[in-house]
């Protein structure tokens, strides 16, 4: 009821607003091809692109609101900190800030929503997991190339050339990726007090993971021992899907096509799609059949497939072993679970290799910043951005207020102080130069950052700077979307019977698939032609 | 001329209801125009005159599926519960609140009714799954307490629809009730005087004169509640279901299937295409039932 209304609300609002675009689109063409003349008022480029260089003696602009859309909770010194950052901008590229935050629950949908309905918004978050590739097609962000080169200097420098070719969307940057590494990490959490309290040693194998969870299942009635993802596209956090990011010879990785789904997928790095509906990768099909396994023996959460907040669960002391996407435990994680459950402590388990060559990447971040196209002040955005690359800068957007929010340990790490400024710098400024490593953290989980800062460290994928264009297909992945929806998740987190729930997924998705395959295929044999 | 005479002799009144008919020129026949998007591939950039038309293209993804019938079928088969439980309960609450004589308890208990229109869905499907759920859920610790085997609630889809029709009819028969309560409120008392004078119990007198005294509330309510029957209530059932697979083949309605399947493309055109077909099968319906209801009882029909 409630979404019919607000979805022809919004079309009516889009209408209303489709017709002011026509009027407005004309300024908006100008302002591109002479920067400077738009929103920026009489800041001629000339006099704006010194303001790049940390404002050494340039002339004084007007002051401009920048509108950010970021994903989470606000913090709650996000204001001391915007106060602190206008006050160092004031007298360069007098910038002010107007962040705001979409919880991210919402995110999917608000953020398509402003983007739809042209909101004035000058700086947007966006991911592949999210619909970057889905809004860059629909046109709504800016290609970044020209104000990069006028505006961005600094943004760039911290930032490898790799990163920047990695991170094209149909050849062009329409956003400007945020990354620290260039692996994303992958982790178990464990809860160490439990592991301690049965004498079983630091767990090292999966096997190992396994056995702690069947000790926990025979001693602990209140804790639950296994707790993964089990709720919409969230799908390569589900308990078998998650074992891809540790397994190798072959490494088995996601397609570009599907999202998360290991339904189309690389591996041998030898630019072919592989389907599971043509033939079942034996792999693959152990990791379902495990995940059964654990399921009906109860080690996994019985409501996966209910659970809304994974975190809150898991913070509330009541599981033994959940997935985390990251390496490492959060801070907020840590202490939130030590003050729900007293004595309970998380550790971090991963089986990730750190070794040469050992994983192969194709160096595409996880989180980007963009610039809409309905932005009025496109240059200061960039300018913004260029700020941001500045050390001292970046701390204070990422860490906070030094010695109030945080502490610096060295050039590359920090301590947290307070919870009032929890990092979230992958958001809106992340690079891997400036970034500093929580020493919270274990020394195995800052070897594994360190290691993958080092894009030599990693094995390229052939399709690096591949992106793949959804557009011929549309249909068929939306309707695979759905069908994937049914049992996707179902049958990685183990909670339903493999053989005859695959033979339905199969029954309903093959077709689809296919032909998804086929053009993915396609589009990357043109690219491997073309490299 | 009639008109303007008549808008002329009665100005004040067509002046009162200016604000309504703007709100719904506003927000029912301007976006109507909207529906145009449906037949065409839409981008912000190109704008709506600007956007190629595309026929039928956008309905497909809806059609090529075999879900679309499932999904039409529990649109209805759910609004179809609601309607007749949510309103026979509403009538029957509203019956026995009027029958109370003390009018202290009489309003307490009407406060308690209505409390729940108020709880936000989100707080609700919180309600619900602290209810329902297989750890420490309370029914599954009342079934253990007696004995009885614990059950695992979040996937069995066929209990689903009486779960929903629970919640629905909890949270919105005191709304409707205090509809019912003030067309009772409006029967004259001369009716009961006579019939106590003629020796009608009670239960005689809520079957013979309340009753059909306040059908046409009833037919109307009806009415409004089928005209709507292909839309699902999206807040209530993604708020309460969520993204729990298992369930979808009793609860997923069209709304939230295509919410579902569009979320992560952004597509205006397919949202509209879906909406498109909904208020078409809507008024479809709504006519039929209009028709019916006349032929029963020409009085209370809509227009």
């Amino acid at each position: 009821m409630r979404m019919g209304k607000s979805v022809a609300t919004m079309a009516a609002a889009s209408l209303v607003l489709a017709a002011l675009a026509g009027c407005s689109s004309k300024s908006n063409d100008s302002g591109g091809s002479s920067p400077g003349a738009s929103g920026t008022g009489n800041a001629s480029p000339s006099a704006t692109a010194p303001a790049s260089d940390s404002g050494s003696g340039s002339a004084k602009l007007d002051p401009v609101t920048l509108k950010i859309v970021l994903p989470g909770d606000r913090p709650a010194d996000m204001d001391a900190v915007i106060k602190e950052a206008e006050k160092r901008m004031a007298d360069t590229i007098n910038v002010k800030l107007d962040v705001v935050f979409v919880p991210w629950s919402d995110l999917a949908q608000k953020t398509q929503v402003m983007l739809a309905s042209g909101e004035d918004v000058d700086l947007i978050f966006d991911a592949p997991w999210l619909h970057i590739q889905q809004m860059i097609s629909a046109g709504y962000f800016e290609p970044l190339e020209d104000l990069l080169a006028k505006y961005g200097q600094d943004a760039v420098k911290v930032r490898s050339q790799q990163m920047f070719d990695a991170n094209k969307f149909q050849g062009k940057i329409y956003a400007l990726p945020m990354g620290n590494t260039h692996l994303a990490g992958r982790t178990y959490l464990v809860r160490k007090d439990l592991r301690e309290k049965y004498g079983l040693p630091p767990i090292r194998t999966y096997d190992e993971l396994i056995q702690f969870a069947y000790k926990v299942k025979e001693n602990e009635k209140d804790v639950i021992p296994l707790l993964a993802y089990g709720q919409g596209s969230s799908t390569d956090v589900s308990w078998g899907a998650f074992r891809a990011f540790m397994e190798y010879d072959p490494q088995i990785l996601r397609s570009d096509a599907l999202g998360q789904s290991l339904v189309l997928y690389y591996k041998n790095n030898d630019g072919k799609v592989y389907n599971l509906f043509d033939e079942m990768e034996p792999r693959v099909w152990s990791w379902i059949q495990d995940a059964r396994k654990l399921y009906t023996d109860g080690l996994i959460h019985p409501d996966i497939l209910a659970l809304k907040d994974i975190d809150s669960v898991i913070q509330s002391g009541k599981v033994a072993v959940a997935v985390h996407n990251e390496f490492g435990v959060p801070s907020s994680m840590a202490a939130a679970i030590a003050a729900n459950a007293p004595g309970a402590e998380l550790e971090p388990v991963t089986f990730v290799k750190m070794e040469k060559g050992a994983n192969i990447t194709n160096f595409q971040q996880a989180n980007f910043l963009a610039i809409p196209k309905v932005s009025k002040h496109k240059e200061r955005a960039m300018m913004f951005l260029n700020w941001t690359a500045q050390k001292d800068n970046y701390d204070l957007l990422a860490y906070g207020i030094e010695g109030k929010n945080f502490e610096k340990i060295g050039d590359d790490q920090y301590k947290q102080l307070d919870a009032n400024y929890p990092p979230f710098g992958y958001a809106w400024v992340w690079n891997p130069t400036l970034d500093r490593l929580n020493a919270g953290f274990d020394e195995e989980t800052i070897a594994h950052y360190k290691f993958n800062k080092d894009a030599s460290n990693l094995t390229p994928s052939v399709l690096t700077g591949f992106s793949f264009d959804p557009t011929p297909v549309m249909n068929e992945i939306t309707l695979y979307n759905t069908t994937a929806d049914k049992y996707y998740n179902a049958l990685f987190d183990g909670v339903v019977d493999p053989d005859s729930t695959w033979a339905k997924f199969k029954k309903e998705a093959e077709g689809n698939a296919k032909k998804i395959q086929i053009e993915l295929q396609r589009q990357i044999d043109e690219f491997l032609a073309n490299k | 001329m009639a008109i303007a005479r008549e808008i002329a002799k009665n100005k004040y009144l067509y002046l009162l209801a200016v604000p309504g008919l703007l709100f719904l020129l506003v927000f029912a026949y301007v976006p109507m125009a909207g529906h145009l998007i449906a037949f065409k591939k839409y981008r912000l950039s190109d704008g709506l005159w600007g956007s190629k038309w595309v026929g039928f293209d956008n309905f497909k993804f809806f059609f090529m599926s075999s879900d679309w019938y499932t999904v039409t079928f529990n649109t209805i088969f759910l609004n179809g519960l609601f309607i007749v439980c949510g309103l026979g309960i509403a009538l029957i609450l509203a019956i026995f609140l009027n029958e109370i004589a003390s009018r202290l308890y009489k309003k307490i208990a009407q406060s308690f009714i209505f409390m729940p229109y108020f709880i936000s869905w989100l707080v609700v499907s919180m309600m619900v799954f602290a209810f329902l759920n297989t750890t420490d859920g309370i029914l599954n610790r009342t079934l253990a307490a007696n004995g009885l085997e614990p059950r695992n609630w979040y996937l069995m889809p066929g209990i689903w629809p009486a779960v929903l029709t629970i919640v629905y009819v909890w949270k919105f028969a005191g709304y409707y009730s205090i509809i019912f309560l003030a067309a009772i409120a409006g029967i004259s008392g001369e009716y009961y005087e006579s019939a106590r004078i003629d020796g009608a119990t009670r239960f005689q007198q809520i079957v013979h004169i309340t009753i059909p005294l306040i059908r046409n509330v009833l037919i109307v309510l009806a009415l409004l509640g089928v005209g709507r029957i292909f839309y699902g209530d999206f807040g209530m059932i993604y708020g309460i279901v969520g993204d729990t697979a298992p369930l979808y083949p009793t609860t997923d309605v069209i709304d939230t299937y295509s919410y579902r399947a569009l979320r992560q493309l952004g597509d205006f055109s397919k949202s509209s295409a879906v909406i498109l077909y909904q208020s078409v099968m809507g008024l479809v319906t709504i006519v039929i039932f209009n028709a019916v209801a006349k032929k029963i009882d020409p009085d209370s029909s809509l227009f």
